[in-house]
């Protein structure tokens, strides 16, 4: 798939299916009984309001012409219960369908959440962040309600529904046919708009996810937007993508608003010839319709439609939830391309020796980033790679900790062929630096603690000072509590790989990948930090990409790569006596010195 | 104060809400005219057997149907719409905002709190305008309507409905007070929720590197069971309100039942009459079922909206003097006199004076953390100067008209920011309508060209967000031609070239002497070779210069810099570097 980019909209499915439901259905399900309960009461709550109206209607025809006042007492404390009855009921489900539902919105978050975890860089990398996180947070939360009052309220005003009809049947059986006459009629309505609406909801989701990821990528470039001036134009896109999330939601709405209309009009014209019907009815003689059967008739009408005003009502938040359902499936239905193989073992733990047996690479189809790449590194040696941008050195260290897999060949830590052993026993053993030093927000202890959870303060410290970390840090305000957020405030880039590389030493890992790690660091701190370095060193095997020659002089054996292959490789005296592409990079940088000379 | 600012965004609207709540207020009124109709039907048709009347009773019934459906689908989309645009309005002034404030800002605040602003906060508000408005006022007037209506059939009954009034009050009163900090908790968690996320999807790369997937999770889990756990929480205040206001709406059934019933006996009333006032009965009993769930909606909206008053009420510290939108060219003359920069107690930089004429080149070097690229943001006015002042063409840039001046300096950051947009479009990030000469011409300069036009799509490439899928020394030469595109007066180079190999660099200085004469140039490097040249250098430590001068006279004088470039060029026998001294002198 080719990358998004916030002003794209993402694939839209076409058919509604039944299987996102059912998927609903399974994380619906551990609360089955629970909810059942719950309906139960609910219509025996609704059961038992259903009797008011009766009850009114008894008071009207039998104890106020008797002039039976105890009776209408009697009644009214009857009431009185049902209402206490009604509101601890209400009570019951409010407590309950919360927890069910919150419930399972933490189920689904969290299976979305976990999921993504698994995903590759790819994942990340061809989309704006924002559209991820607008699944896991805002669309998981729109089912909030649906999910807690929905579907229980569906279930009950089904139920209500099929006693009124009960009720109405035994009040006279034609009156209510005619009443049934308007259901197909919705059924029609519903029919005829259906595809429309369920598409406008598709893409009003689209539009939700496009200005959620122009926000994010807005307040995460704010350096750039304001040191070039962009913010006029930037406002135009930002009016845009807003103005087609308004316009695409005012489009779905419509379609919803439309529901209400049709249900009352269907429901008027029935009411009418109940009415016209009914009183023929007690015109003719013969005839079982009374007055009062009637009247009871028309109450009955009322409590007929009003669920089915919330049902269109439980209809409309359906389909605006399928659309948020379907992407949150899709994320969770994304294929995780490495995972661990079955069967896979825990890697032992590691000494060091790693080897690339005819490894090729490519990211897509075709593509092809590493071409028969072969070496082998023994424990404990310090490997560098260099060679111009894009070469694929980069590529090289994220194959060893499994970010990718292998196209074709394999590479072997003490022996072990990586794609036999699980991911997380492999990458645990490893510290890999990489070219962006991403500082989360938390205190400098918490970022640098991430590289191992059970470090103590002092181990922390120790880190720090090892990579000469200390002494910038002990000088900010709160020391190793002074809060950082992603965006580093305050931290220079230098400052932040310092932190960044304090973070891999204390994982204590028996590889260290560093890649361009000390790019922004100056000499004198990298002289310093190396000398901290080349004790932890000794006993770990060590790979480093980096520019600056200094930084690699010292490896063990340093390749020179060029278009996804090794072109020479040797330690720095032996490259230099070869005079190939490794010299002529060496020679470069003293080329202004001798100018100075 | 954030109600009043959320009023300012309603007022725009004025004669659409007024025009609503006229047609909500037509419906209300029709509602009372249905049961009327009915009552007329039951007394008059069915009972007493006028059987003519029905044919117009059934028209006017149908007609008053379709008209309200009608009038009720138009109202609907009137707050809609206005709250459509309301939001619009609101984001869009929001967005504003977020482009004008100041680093001291986006320092301090998380993205995800500020996501959430903009996305939850905004749908509360929605919810609001767009429903809670019209069925507060139309729910209050059918309550008075058919308060009224009871009135005209007997005043004593309709007093003794009224007895439920002060228990509403009441309940209305306390959930309101209670309900109102479980939202906000409510609000917080999300907000904290979105950070968790969002630093996690940004950090994924770290997150994968160390393996700690289930430390994430775990993390994950703590946020969303907080989550969870403020909506249960939330929930178990309006479990205790809303059963209330059900018992009350009953409580009026319950007394026409019995006064009611009383008054028929007593023949101070007619059964139509009590068959008339119990087709009012849901007019009164529905404001009172709702009133927990709007005290709910209310609060959670009055929440809302202070949680974005409050983000965003502050003016940003470094504000531009003019509006008048000047667009000059500045000639580059820069001048920093005993500036310093404190920020949180702590000196960032310090008593920095030194001064440049237009087309010179400054080389930056110091230390990790020695405030240089702190001077380059003061000099962009990103922060500004607690003491001391910046000039730039001879005026403090406090007093110029910032756009103008920020639209004159090109910087190339340290840490380069790129944007999910083709090459093409962050090259031209500052110049959206340039041509593509132009835009290749600059990619030419940074040496870009050349592996962009490997790329199978080009320039159209889509970059992920902060350029991830290129290599850090291709992300540093596009944002190095996406500064050089600017055709700046003053150009910054904020250790631009890092990440690119020697030869790749000294192609971009060759190229970069070729740029014209007018635009000044400010290096901050750690390779001496990239600021060796430059007409003045200063070297930094601790927020201090502690040297400066050209190379040439900084190798003499031994220090810090002579240090760095014996580090540098190590390999060189010592004697070698006796001739660069006396070239020197």
């Amino acid at each position: 798939m080719a990358r998004n980019r916030y002003d794209m909209d993402e694939v839209l499915e076409d058919s509604f299916d039944v299987n996102q439901l059912k998927r609903l259905g399974h994380y619906i399900s551990p609360y089955k009984t629970k909810m059942l309960g719950i309906i139960v009461l609910m219509l025996t709550s609704s059961a038992a309001t259903m009797l008011i109206p009766i009850f009114f209607q008894r008071i009207m025809d039998d104890y106020i012409p008797a002039k039976q006042m105890t009776a209408i007492c009697l009644i009214s404390a009857l009431t009185l219960l049902v209402a206490i009855f009604s509101a601890v009921s209400l009570r019951i489900k409010i407590k309950h369908m919360s927890i069910i539902g919150q419930s399972i919105i933490h189920a689904i978050r969290s299976d979305i959440f976990c999921h993504l975890q698994e995903l590759p860089f790819s994942y990340y990398d061809d989309r704006p962040h924002g559209k991820i996180q607008v699944r896991v947070v805002n669309y998981v939360n729109s089912l909030s309600d649906l999910l807690s009052n929905g579907i229980v309220n569906t279930i009950t005003d089904l139920c209500n529904l099929f006693f009124i009809v009960i009720f109405m049947l035994i009040c006279d059986v034609r009156l209510t046919l005619v009443c049934l006459c308007g259901l197909p009629l919705l059924a029609a309505v519903i029919v005829l708009i259906k595809k429309k609406q369920r598409r406008a909801w598709q893409i009003q989701s689209n539009k939700q996810s496009n200005l959620n990821a122009y926000i994010a990528e807005s307040i995460n470039g704010i350096r750039v937007t304001q040191s070039f001036v962009r913010e006029k134009e930037n406002n135009k896109i930002f009016n845009h993508l807003s103005s087609s999330y308004r316009q695409s939601w005012m489009h779905a709405v419509l379609f919803n608003f439309t529901m209400g209309p049709s249900v009352d009009i269907i429901s008027a014209v029935t009411t009418s010839f109940i009415y016209v019907l009914g009183i023929q009815w007690i015109l003719a003689p013969g005839d079982a319709m009374t007055v009062g059967k009637l009247i009871a008739f028309t109450a009955y009408i009322g409590r007929f439609w009003s669920p089915i005003n919330t049902l269109a009502g439980f209809y409309n938040s359906l389909l605006t939830a399928i659309s948020y359902l379907e992407r949150i499936f899709e994320t969770i239905d994304e294929p995780v391309l490495v995972k661990d193989a079955p069967g896979a073992v825990p890697m032992p733990p590691i000494h060091g020796e790693i080897e690339f047996r005819d490894v090729t690479f490519g990211y897509e189809e075709g593509q092809q980033i590493l071409d028969h790449i072969h070496f082998r590194v023994r424990q404990g040696e310090t490997y560098a790679i260099v060679g111009p941008t894009g070469a694929g050195k980069s590529t090289i260290v994220n194959l060893i900790s499994r970010f990718y897999n292998v196209g074709s060949g394999q590479i072997l830590i003490d022996g072990i062929d990586i794609s036999s052993v699980t991911i997380h026993s492999l990458r645990s053993q490893m510290g890999v630096m990489m070219q962006d030093s991403f500082i989360f927000s938390g205190t400098i202890m918490d970022n640098i603690r991430y590289g191992n959870r059970e470090a103590t303060d002092e181990q922390v410290i120790e880190a720090a000072k090892t990579v000469c970390a200390h002494d910038f840090i002990s000088q900010m305000e709160d020391g190793y509590d002074t809060e950082v957020n992603e965006r580093g405030s305050r931290l220079s880039a230098g400052q932040r790989q310092l932190i960044s590389f304090a973070r891999a030493l204390l994982a204590d890992p028996k590889i260290l990948i560093l890649d361009e790690a000390t790019s922004s660091i100056d000499t004198e701190t990298e002289l310093l930090l190396q000398k901290g370095l080349n004790r932890l060193l000794e006993e770990r095997t060590s790979f480093i990409i980096a520019h600056r020659l200094s930084t690699i002089k010292n490896a063990d054996c340093i390749l020179y790569v060029d278009k996804g292959s090794i072109l020479e490789r040797g330690n720095h005296e032996e490259l230099l006596a070869q005079k190939g592409e490794y010299y002529q990079l060496y020679m470069s940088q003293f080329d202004f010195l001798k100018k100075a000379v | 104060m954030a109600i009043k600012w959320f009023y300012s965004f309603l007022k725009r609207y004025r004669a659409r809400i007024f025009l609503g709540l006229l047609l909500t207020t037509l419906i209300a009124a029709f509602s009372i005219v249905n049961p009327y109709l009915s009552g007329i039907l039951v007394d008059d048709v069915i009972q007493a057997g006028n059987y003519s009347l029905l044919p117009k009773l059934i028209a006017c019934l149908l007609g008053i149907t379709l008209l309200t459906s009608l009038l009720r689908f138009l109202y609907q989309v009137i707050f809609e719409t206005t709250s459509q645009n309301v939001l619009y309005d609101m984001r869009g002034k929001v967005y504003r905002k977020l482009l004008e404030e100041d680093f001291n800002f986006y320092n301090k605040k998380r993205t995800g709190d500020l996501m959430s602003r903009q996305t939850g906060d905004m749908d509360a508000i929605r919810h609001f305008v767009s429903y809670i408005i019209y069925a507060v006022y139309q729910n209050i007037l059918l309550f008075l309507f058919a308060l009224l209506m009871i009135f005209t059939v007997n005043t004593r009954l309709a007093l003794c409905m009224l007895v439920v009034l002060p228990f509403t009050a009441f309940s209305t009163f306390f959930q309101a007070k209670e309900v109102k900090p479980a939202f906000k908790r409510n609000r917080e968690c999300f907000s904290s929720l979105n950070t968790f996320v969002q630093e996690n999807v940004s950090g994924n790369r770290v997150v994968k590197a160390f393996a700690k997937e289930d430390y994430e999770i775990e993390k994950f889990e703590k946020e969303n069971d907080k989550f969870r756990d403020a909506q249960i929480r939330a929930s178990k205040v309006w479990m205790k309100y809303v059963p209330i206001f059900e018992i009350l709406s009953y409580a009026l059934t319950i007394v026409l039942m019995l006064y009611g019933g009383y008054m028929v006996i007593e023949e101070e009333i007619t059964m139509g009459d009590l068959v008339k006032v119990n087709g009012y009965l849901w007019m009164l009993n529905m404001p009172l079922r709702m009133a927990g769930w709007w005290v709910n909606d209310i609060q959670n909206f009055a929440t809302s909206v202070e949680k974005i008053y409050a983000t965003y009420h502050e003016e940003p510290r470094v504000f531009s003097p003019r509006t008048g939108g000047i667009h000059e060219r500045l000639k580059g003359d820069v001048e920093f006199r005993h500036v310093c920069y404190h920020a949180d107690d702590e000196d960032i930089v310090s008593d920095i004076s030194f001064q440049v004429k237009a087309g010179q080149t400054v080389g930056i070097i110091g230390s990790t953390g020695a405030g240089k690229s702190t001077l380059m943001n003061l000099l962009c006015r990103f922060y500004d100067t607690t003491s001391g002042e910046v000039l730039l063409d001879g005026v403090n840039v406090r007093d110029r008209d910032l756009y103008n001046m920020r639209d004159n300096i090109g910087m190339a950051m340290q840490d380069v920011f790129l944007f999910s947009d083709t090459i093409e479009g962050n090259i031209a990030y500052g110049r959206p309508d340039c041509t593509f000469e132009e835009v290749k011409q600059a990619a030419i300069m940074a040496d870009a060209n050349h592996f962009i036009s490997a790329l199978p799509d080009g320039y159209d490439t889509i970059v992920g967000e902060r350029g991830v899928g290129l290599s850090g020394g291709q992300k540093q030469r596009i944002s190095l031609a996406r500064a050089l595109l600017k055709n700046p007066s003053v150009l910054i180079l904020d250790d631009t070239t890092s990440a690119v190999d020697m030869e790749t660099e000294s192609y971009i200085q060759q190229q970069l002497k070729t740029i014209k004469k007018d635009c000044t140039k400010f290096i901050i490097a750690y390779r001496i070779s990239s600021i060796r040249d430059a007409d003045l250098i200063l070297v930094m430590d601790q927020g201090r210069i502690i040297e400066q001068g050209t190379h040439d006279s900084l190798v003499s004088a031994n220090g810090y810099y002579a240090q760095a470039f014996r580090n540098q060029y190590g390999e060189i026998p010592y004697e070698l570097m006796n001739p660069v001294q006396e070239g020197g002198m």
